[in-house]
């Protein structure tokens, strides 16, 4: 009998010991915004309690790890899933993601890519049987308490990924969101290129919006995506440029930096400093 | 008798050494077509595979799986097949490939990492999905052999069989099966020398049971030795097959003498410690032969982690076979290795740093 009760002590004891680890990495009442350091690309996160959206996902394989670090270790599900644009430092991980957490909804363009890669995005998304959708302007998502507006323009593909093909350069159709916690605000911007800068400055002056605290520094902090009238628009407060250490683009360029110190935004750069953390409970913010 | 036996067997497998004819010559343009039959590995953004002795590296799409045909054209370059093109790719449905990629998407799906491909490293010995920093860690640490499925898996599975049978069948019957048991074992996990070297050391273990036959476990080293360079020649310079054989060297004669003398240590560490002692006296050399590096407090490490390797190769396996029927049921029982793997992830990282 003695074997018997040293197998019920141990599989107590391990059951103890999960409860307590279970208990220790419950979420606080707070949002996070982690820009994660995926290399040269762009993999954010939103997280509050078990909710979580996440926004492109990197090149390759990073944002698993990412993901691990910042999702409790017992939640296997992420709310929605959204890809800017069909390139490869947006799209590259998704296809892991997909294997690993359940995703509820996927928000991405029709447009398509001929990249092998993009192809395999399209047949992991097509096994899973993800549900998609294309964005619309003014669309707003709600998941958990985080609101996720659509700014950019309408995509009528009927919910489908690889719909049509364009010779235009695939930033220009990147899916610009601002999304709500509360009183805290985010402009996301995926590889906008300067002339939808511009224009989502207009609309965000046109629907009121002047207290944007975070903002996504488009395209990596190229040049050709940041604009003054940007900047202008609302009171941006945190600059998070995703860019990969010492990339080939020479990402992010000295003039966007430049002009995010004139307006005194604070700059993070997942480059420097890995994943860029951002903690908020609605109202105030800090960066981990 | 015995040093007859074994000096035939060194002749015979010298000539072999001596006759083995080098398939490829330098700057041939080849077409292979075969099966998987190792597990592909990921290399930052590379895939490695490795067909007719052959390095290939190939782009991560489309994926390449264990067990699946391939078709593939190249020019030979040393011990590399340059410029590859896949010409046709076919995933393999047969049971078993499709059981174990089965397996392994329940692990991702049930834990983060590096969690999930801990369990699948130490429950059948995959290693595509093991993040590259964890990976690195493991290696600075020493304890990169947790996750070469090997003796321990083989032993585990052995005994579940045994004594699944044993109630049905005479000792007979259920030894054989429980030998039949390894081997599909062995298959799911890859045909690695390591899983090779374990297996046939089992199978000859339980043989002896069978024949009635002392089990001499350096001689059954040795005649396993014998066997593998025989069909494989080339096995020789495969730094997996050196080590798993230094291993187990190590631990057949110098394990227990150095349990004895270990009896102020904990019950939980001791076993750890001792194996990884035993181990290291043998593979020690060999390390920093092919390294250059070692790390001095490999054992100590070993020590702390090693008691968790059972209980998740225990829970991981039962979570496996229940979570590919039943995907919701697996992962709750799954949840149940996490104190361990969070125990050695914690410890793996405090040590690498």
């Amino acid at each position: 009998m003695q074997i018997s009760w040293r197998y019920i002590i141990g599989f107590l004891a391990i059951l103890v010991s999960l409860t307590w680890l279970a208990v220790l990495s419950l979420p606080d009442q707070n949002l996070h915004v982690v820009a994660c350091d995926v290399g040269q690309g762009d993999g954010i996160l939103l997280t509050y309690k078990s909710s979580q959206v996440l926004i492109d996902s990197g090149p390759g394989n990073k944002i698993v790890d990412c993901l691990s670090r910042h999702i409790p270790f017992w939640d296997r599900e992420i709310e929605l899933a959204i890809l800017t644009h069909p390139q490869l430092d947006h799209y590259g991980g998704f296809a892991q993601v997909f294997r690993r957490y359940k995703v509820d909804t996927f928000l991405a363009n029709s447009l398509d890519s001929s990249s092998s890669a993009y192809k395999a995005l399209k047949e992991e998304v097509a096994k899973q049987k993800l549900k998609i959708i294309n964005p619309m302007q003014s669309m707003i998502l709600r998941v958990g308490l985080i609101d996720i507006e659509v700014l950019s323009k309408d995509d009528e593909g009927g919910g489908v990924l690889g719909a049509f093909d364009s010779k235009i350069d695939p930033n220009e159709f990147s899916i610009i969101t601002k999304i709500s916690f509360a009183d805290f605000d985010g402009l996301f911007t995926g590889d906008m290129p300067k002339y939808i800068s511009d224009r989502i400055a207009d609309q965000i002056k046109l629907n009121g919006y002047n207290h944007i605290e975070y903002l996504k520094v488009p395209h990596h902090g190229s040049k050709n995506g940041l604009s003054e009238g940007l900047l202008r628009s609302a009171n941006f407060k945190i600059a998070v440029i995703s860019a990969g250490r010492r990339n080939r683009y020479g990402h992010p360029h000295k003039d966007s930096l430049d002009l995010l110190q004139k307006y005194g935004l604070k700059i993070f750069r997942t480059d420097e400093q890995g994943d860029v953390e951002v903690v908020s409970d609605g109202k105030s913010w800090k960066v981990r | 008798m015995r040093i007859i036996i074994f000096f035939c067997l060194i002749i015979i497998v010298l000539i072999r050494l001596l006759t083995q004819t080098h398939t490829w010559r330098e700057g041939d343009l080849v077409r292979i077509s075969s099966t998987v039959s190792s597990e592909p590995s990921i290399i930052r953004n590379k895939q490695k595979l490795k067909i007719a002795n052959l390095n290939i590296f190939l782009p991560i799409f489309p994926q390449i799986y264990y067990g699946d045909y391939i078709v593939i054209e190249g020019e030979v370059n040393g011990s590399e097949l340059k410029n590859p093109v896949i010409r046709q790719l076919k995933h393999q449905t047969n049971f078993l490939p499709n059981f174990r990629n089965k397996l392994l998407s329940f692990y991702k799906q049930a834990l983060p990492e590096p969690h999930s491909s801990l369990v699948a490293g130490i429950v059948i010995g995959s290693k595509e999905n093991i993040p590259f920093d964890f990976w690195d860690s493991l290696r600075r640490t020493g304890t990169l052999h947790v996750v070469v499925a090997s003796g321990m898996n083989v032993t585990f599975v052995a005994t579940f069989f045994l004594s699944l049978f044993i109630g049905f069948f005479s000792r007979k019957v259920a030894v054989i099966l429980a030998i039949l048991g390894i081997w599909l074992y062995s298959s799911l996990a890859g045909l690695q020398a390591p899983i090779i070297r374990a297996a046939i050391m089992g199978t000859i273990s339980f043989g002896a049971q069978i024949f009635g036959k002392v089990y001499s476990a350096l001689n059954a080293l040795i005649i396993t030795l014998f066997l593998m360079i025989l069909v494989d020649p080339q096995i020789i310079g495969d730094l997996g097959f050196i080590l798993t054989f230094g291993a187990t060297l190590g631990l057949i004669i110098f394990e227990s003498r150095i349990n004895d003398k270990l009896k102020f240590v904990p019950m939980i560490f001791r076993q750890g410690l001792a194996s990884s002692l035993a181990a290291q006296i043998v593979v020690l050399p060999i390390i920093f032969y092919y390294f250059r590096s070692f790390n001095i407090l490999s054992p100590l490490i070993n020590a702390l982690v090693l008691w968790t390797i059972p209980i998740i190769i225990l829970i991981g396996s039962v979570a496996g076979v229940v979570g590919v029927l039943l995907p919701p049921l697996g992962k709750i029982i799954l949840l149940l290795a996490y104190p361990m793997t969070w125990w050695f992830t914690m410890i793996i990282d405090l040590m690498s740093n």
